[in-house]
């Protein structure tokens, strides 16, 4: 199935883009991607601490992702 | 009544409301951009947010805050895109009967948007240089 990462902050600093598609297999979770984003950076996120937004709201980790779901990683908000 | 707008370019101010006759406070907080991000000189922070989430976000909160406290109103503008030192990012109106509604609501609602509502910043250091803000203040 076919996830599009919405990248933000440092994650957009770290990955260099503001989208991009990501394969994953059926199953698999928000925090899978996470995990799997965390290794393609190397250090660049070590010590961030993200949220996990799926279609635009807050969600857990454990929540199994679908084709065409649109997931961003949101580094601590800075708002105000 | 809630209101809550992100907005790209200059923010004006809500008015103040003589026609309100039952609230005696009307508190007014505008958040300005310093000229120093970490130590070092900037020009402007530019304000990114996830469209479509931080809009929502934003109004929850708000909606939220007028639940939790004895306030009445609510007025929000947040600004993005480059805001230069000096210039308001922020501003953010309440009414209440008595001040010490508007003052917890004020200070518990610009407290949940700095954990909550997807808004980043990012440092436009004097070089020209644009980087990921490392402000985390709450």
């Amino acid at each position: 199935m076919k996830i599009v990462l919405k990248c933000f902050s440092q994650v957009k600093y770290a990955l260099n883009t503001d989208e991009m598609m990501i394969e994953l297999e059926d199953g698999q979770t928000a925090s899978d991607l996470e995990k799997i984003i965390r290794k393609k950076t190397g250090e660049k996120l070590k010590g961030i601490a993200v949220q996990i937004a799926v279609n635009k709201e807050y969600s857990d980790g454990s929540t199994v992702l679908h084709n065409g779901d649109e997931v961003a990683l949101i580094p601590p908000v800075q708002g105000g | 009544m809630v209101v809550t707008e992100i907005i790209s370019g200059p923010l004006s101010s809500f008015s103040s409301d003589d026609s309100r006759t039952n609230e005696g406070a009307e508190l007014v907080f505008n958040g300005r951009v310093r000229d120093k991000e970490d130590g070092e000189k900037i020009s402007a922070l530019d304000y990114e947010y996830y469209e479509g989430m931080a809009d929502s976000e934003l109004q929850n909160l708000a909606e939220s805050t007028v639940r939790k406290f004895k306030i009445n109103d609510l007025f929000c503008y947040h600004r993005i895109g480059s805001v230069p030192v000096g210039e308001a990012s922020l501003h953010v109106a309440i009414w209440s009967k008595h001040r010490r509604e508007s003052i917890d609501a004020m200070d518990y609602f610009i407290k949940e948007l700095k954990k909550s509502v997807p808004i980043w910043k990012w440092a436009i250091l004097s070089s020209g240089e644009r980087v990921p803000s490392k402000c985390n203040h709450n």
